[in-house]
C-alpha cells in the first residue's frame, strides 16, 4: 500500500467493514495475541521447571525396633532423623535445622544440637536456643507396626508445643 | 638462493593473495589509513574505535580491569568446555568425574585448576572494576544504562560461580547449594517456609526453591539443572550482555575525555597501540594463572553426603558476606530482600546523582566526598564481611579471632541471646527485653500485640524518619573534621552515660539477665558504632545532601539505602556487643530483624 499514509481514511469498498474492523482494532488484537501467547508461554516454561515425578526416597521408612532405642539421642545419617527417647515415649526429630536446611550435630556432653552452617543450637525438645534459626526443629510422626518396628512419616510433621508431644509425633513405646 | 631476513620473510607473508584475502586492503603500507582500516576491517577488532584518546590508554586509568575480566571469561570458556569432555552431570557419576581428572586424564588436574582460580579471579576483577567505574564516575550521563547492564554481569558472574560450585558434587558443593536455596523457600508467598505461602497453595513441591532444584532436596534434577545453567545458559546470556556492555561502551563514548586546561588533544591509533596493550596484558595474566595452577590444586571435599554437614561449612569468599549477613537476619531478608535491594541500588546510583558533569573521567575523590564515602563504605563493608566469615567462623559458626585455635571442646557455648521486642500470635502478646525461653516483659492480649508493634513502629519510624528529616532541618555550616571529632568525643560520652544507666538499671531482671556486663568492651562497641552511624548518615549528608539539587525522590532514595546500609552495621553491633538476636521478631511472619 503505498499511497496509504497512516491517517488516510480507507475508500471505496472497504468503507463498509469500517465499522467493524478498523486498522487499530486489528492491531490492537494482533498484540493482544502476541501478549497472550507471551504469557501463555512463559506459563507454559514455568509449569515446565516443576517435575511431576521425583525420584527421591520414600517419607515414610522403617527404623528397626523400637526397643532398641535407648534413653537419648540415637543418630541416623542415612534418613536424616534423630530418634529421642525420653521417659514418656519416643519421637523423631528431623535433622535439617529449620534455618537453611543444614544438618545440625548432637553434643551430648552440653545437651544441644548446633548447627555448623550459622550457629543455631536447639536442645532436646527441638527448641531453638541459640543463633538465627527461626523456628524449632520439625518432628516426623512416628508410628509402631504390630512385629515392633519403628516407623517414621516425614511427610507429616509438627512443631508446636502442645501438638508435638501429643498423638502421632510423641509414641509411647 | 639467498635466504631472506625475517622482514623480508613477513613482508613476503603479509603481502602474499592468501594473507591479503583474508584480511583485505590492498599491500600494507603500515601507514595510518592502513592501520585504521586495519580495525574497521576485523570482526573481533571492530569493537574498538580505530583511534582512540591518549589518557584512555593509560593503564593507572581502567589497569585493565574490564578487559582482563573479559579476558578471564575466554579462559573459563574454553577451560570449561574442555573440561565438559570428561564430566557427567549425574549424581553416581559426577564425583568420580572429577577424581578421573584429577588423577587418571593427562592435564586434568592442570584444566580442573586452571578453571577454578579464573573463576575467583574473574569475581575479584569485576569487583574491582566497578569500584573503578564508579571512582571515575564514568557511570555518569550518558552511561547510566551501561552501568546496569555492569551489575547484571555481576549478578550473573555471581551466578556462575555459584551454579559452578555444585557440579564437582562433594560436601562443599551440596552444602552450599543447600544453604543457597533454602533462603529462596522462606520468601513470602515464593517459598514453601515463608509466610502467606500457604494463602496462595505453594507447598514444598511447587515453590521457587523447587523449580531451582527440580526436587524438594538438591538431588539427581538439581546437578542437571545447575549443569545447564551453569555451561550453555548463564554463560550465553552473560556473553550477550558483554557484547551489549562492549558496543554501548563505543556508543557512549569512553570516559577519559581531556580536562579542563588539558592541552589540546592528541588521539592515538588504536592498532598497534591499544591491541598490543590488550595481548600483553591477557597474556600476563595468563602466565600468572597458569602458574598458580601448577602450583596449587583446587580444593575438591569428600563426596556429598546428605546427613553430615562439614564443620564449619563455608560458601566461597565472595558468598561469605551473605552467609555472615545470615547470622543477623532472617534468612530471607538476608538471603533474598537485602541482595534484591543491593542489586536495585547499586543500577540506581546514575539515576540519584546530582550533577552528571562533576569529577567524570579521572579519580575524582575530592570532588565527590559524599558519592565516594558512601560507596567505598558500602564495599568496605562488604569485604569486612567477608574477612570475618573467612577468618573468625569457626566451629558451629561460632565467633573466633584470627589468634584463637578452632577447640570445639574449648569454646564455651554462644552467649544466651535475646529479642529486643517480640510479637507472638500464637500467643497473642508482645513481649520486650525477651529470649525465647524466657520471657522478659509480657503484654497479652491484642492490646499487648498492638504495643509491641507500636513500639517496633515508634523504633524504626525513629530511625528511618530521623535518618531522613535531621540531615535537611539542622541548618549550619561547619568544617568537617570540627564535626567528626565533636560527633567522636558525643559517642564517647553516650557509651559513658549508657554505663551509667547500665547501673541504675540493673536491678531490673530483664536488664541484669540479658547484658550482664557492661564494661570496657560494651563502651567501646556502643561508642565505635555509634560514631560510624552518625559519621555516615548525618554529618556527611548534612553537610553535603543539604543543599543539592536531588529531587526529593533522588534524596529520600539515596537516605534509604544509605539508612538501610547503617541498620545492618547497627544489627551487627547489636548482635556481637549486646547478644540482642532480633530487634524486632515476629516468628508468625518470618519477619526477624
Ligand atoms: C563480566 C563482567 C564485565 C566485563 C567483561 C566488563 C568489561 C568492560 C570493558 C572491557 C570496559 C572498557 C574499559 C575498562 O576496561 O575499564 C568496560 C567499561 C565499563 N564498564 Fe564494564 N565489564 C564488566 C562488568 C561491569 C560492572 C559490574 C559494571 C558496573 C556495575 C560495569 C560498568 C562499566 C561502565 C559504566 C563502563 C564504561 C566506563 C568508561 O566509559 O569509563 N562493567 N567494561
Ligand atoms: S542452616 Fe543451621 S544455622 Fe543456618
Amino acid at each position: 500500500m503505498a499511497d496509504a499514509s497512516p491517517s488516510s481514511e480507507p475508500s471505496g469498498p472497504v468503507v463498509f467493514l469500517k465499522s467493524e474492523l478498523t486498522r487499530r482494532s486489528l492491531l490492537a488484537g494482533a498484540w493482544g495475541a502476541f501478549g497472550a501467547f507471551l504469557v501463555a508461554s512463559a506459563g507454559g516454561a514455568a509449569r515446565f521447571m516443576l517435575p511431576n515425578v521425583l525420584y527421591e526416597p520414600s517419607q515414610r521408612f522403617k527404623m528397626g525396633k523400637v526397643k532398641d532405642f535407648p534413653l537419648g539421642v540415637t543418630i541416623n545419617k542415612e534418613q536424616r532423623v534423630w530418634v529421642v527417647r525420653d521417659e514418656k515415649g519416643v519421637y523423631a526429630l528431623w535433622a535439617r535445622c529449620t534455618h537453611l536446611g543444614c544438618t545440625p550435630n548432637w553434643f551430648p556432653a552440653e545437651v544441644r544440637f548446633k548447627c555448623p552452617c550459622h550457629g543455631s543450637n536447639y536442645n532436646l525438645d527441638g527448641d531453638v536456643i541459640a543463633g538465627p534459626a527461626p523456628k524449632p526443629l520439625w518432628r516426623c510422626a512416628v508410628d509402631v507396626t504390630p512385629e515392633g518396628d519403628l516407623v517414621v512419616d516425614k511427610s507429616q510433621m509438627e512443631n508446636r508445643p502442645g501438638f508435638r508431644d501429643r498423638g502421632s509425633f510423641h509414641v509411647m513405646a | 638462493m639467498n635466504i631472506p631476513t625475517l622482514k623480508e620473510a613477513k613482508d613476503l607473508l603479509v603481502n602474499s593473495q592468501v594473507w591479503r584475502s583474508m584480511f583485505r586492503g590492498g599491500t600494507w603500507k603500515d601507514t595510518s589509513r592502513d592501520r585504521a582500516q586495519h580495525i574497521l576491517g576485523n570482526v573481533w577488532l571492530h569493537l574498538h574505535p580505530a583511534r582512540i584518546r591518549q589518557r584512555a590508554v593509560r593503564f593507572t586509568y581502567t589497569w585493565g580491569l574490564g578487559g582482563l575480566s573479559f579476558g578471564l571469561f575466554m579462559i573459563l570458556v574454553v577451560t570449561g568446555v574442555l573440561l565438559m569432555f570428561y564430566y557427567r552431570p549425574a549424581v553416581e557419576l559426577a564425583y568420580r568425574d572429577m577424581k578421573d581428572l584429577e588423577f587418571a586424564v593427562s592435564l586434568g588436574m592442570f584444566l580442573r585448576n586452571l578453571h577454578r582460580w579464573s573463576a575467583h579471579a574473574m569475581v575479584l576483577l569485576v569487583i574491582l572494576h566497578m569500584v573503578r567505574v564508579f571512582l571515575t564516575g564514568a557511570y555518569k550521563t550518558p552511561r547510566e544504562f551501561n552501568w546496569g547492564v555492569g551489575v547484571v554481569l555481576l549478578v550473573l558472574t555471581l551466578f556462575l560461580s555459584f551454579t559452578g560450585y555444585l557440579l564437582p558434587w562433594d560436601q562443599l558443593a551440596i552444602w552450599a547449594v543447600t544453604v543457597g536455596t533454602n533462603m529462596a523457600s522462606s520468601t513470602p508467598l515464593m517459598g514453601a517456609e515463608g509466610p502467606f505461602s500457604n494463602l496462595v497453595g505453594v507447598t514444598a513441591s511447587n515453590d521457587a526453591r523447587f523449580a531451582l532444584l527440580g526436587g524438594t532436596t538438591v538431588g539427581a534434577n538439581t546437578l542437571l539443572r545447575f549443569y545447564v545453567l551453569h555451561c550453555v545458559a548463564v554463560p550465553v546470556l552473560a556473553g550477550i550482555l558483554m557484547i551489549v556492555h562492549f558496543w554501548r561502551i563505543r556508543k557512549d563514548g569512553f570516559s577519559a575525555a581531556p580536562l579542563p586546561g588539558d592541552a589540546p588533544e592528541k588521539k592515538m591509533e588504536v592498532w598497534p597501540n591499544l591491541v598490543v596493550r590488550e595481548y600483553l596484558g591477557a597474556i600476563l595474566m595468563l602466565a600468572f594463572l597458569i602458574g598458580w595452577s601448577v602450583l596449587v590444586n583446587a580444593p575438591l571435599e569428600e563426596l556429598a553426603n546428605s546427613g553430615v554437614t562439614p564443620n564449619p561449612s563455608k560458601a566461597p569468599w565472595y558468598f561469605l558476606g551473605l552467609q555472615e549477613l545470615l547470622v543477623y537476619f532472617d534468612p530471607w531478608l538476608a538471603g533474598v530482600l537485602l541482595p534484591g535491594v543491593i542489586t536495585m541500588g547499586l543500577m540506581a546510583i546514575p539515576y540519584l546523582d546530582p550533577d552528571p558533569k562533576n569529577g567524570v573521567g579521572f579519580y575524582s575523590l575530592k570532588e565527590r566526598p559524599f558519592a565516594n564515602s558512601v560507596f567505598l563504605f558500602g564495599i568496605v563493608m562488604w569485604f569486612v564481611l567477608i574477612v570475618i566469615g573467612t577468618f573468625m567462623r569457626g566451629p558451629n559458626w561460632a565467633f573466633y579471632w584470627p589468634w584463637e585455635s578452632w577447640d570445639v571442646h574449648n569454646k564455651v557455648p554462644p552467649p544466651r541471646t535475646w529479642n529486643l521486642i517480640m510479637v507472638d500470635f500464637s500467643e497473642l502478646s508482645g513481649h520486650f527485653f525477651t529470649s525465647q525461653k524466657v520471657p522478659g516483659l509480657r503484654v497479652a492480649g491484642p492490646l499487648g500485640v498492638a504495643t509491641a508493634f507500636a513500639a517496633a513502629g515508634a523504633l524504626f519510624g525513629a530511625y528511618f524518619g530521623g535518618g531522613l528529616l535531621f540531615p535537611k532541618l539542622v541548618k549550619g555550616d561547619w568544617p568537617l573534621k570540627k564535626s567528626i571529632g565533636l560527633t567522636a568525643m558525643g559517642s564517647v560520652l553516650v557509651g559513658v552515660l549508657a554505663k551509667a544507666a547500665h547501673a541504675f538499671l540493673f536491678r531490673f531482671d530483664f536488664i541484669s539477665k540479658n547484658i550482664p556486663h557492661f564494661g570496657l568492651t560494651e563502651i567501646s562497641y556502643l561508642a565505635f558504632f555509634l560514631f560510624v552511624v552518625l559519621v555516615m548518615a548525618f554529618i556527611l549528608p548534612q553537610k553535603f545532601l543539604r543543599k543539592s539539587t536531588l529531587s526529593p525522590l533522588q534524596y529520600g532514595t539515596t537516605m534509604m539505602l544509605l539508612l538501610m546500609m547503617l541498620g545492618v552495621v547497627l544489627k551487627m553491633a547489636a548482635r556481637l556487643g549486646f547478644n540482642i538476636k532480633y530487634l524486632f521478631s515476629l516468628p508468625g511472619l518470618n519477619l526477624n530483624i
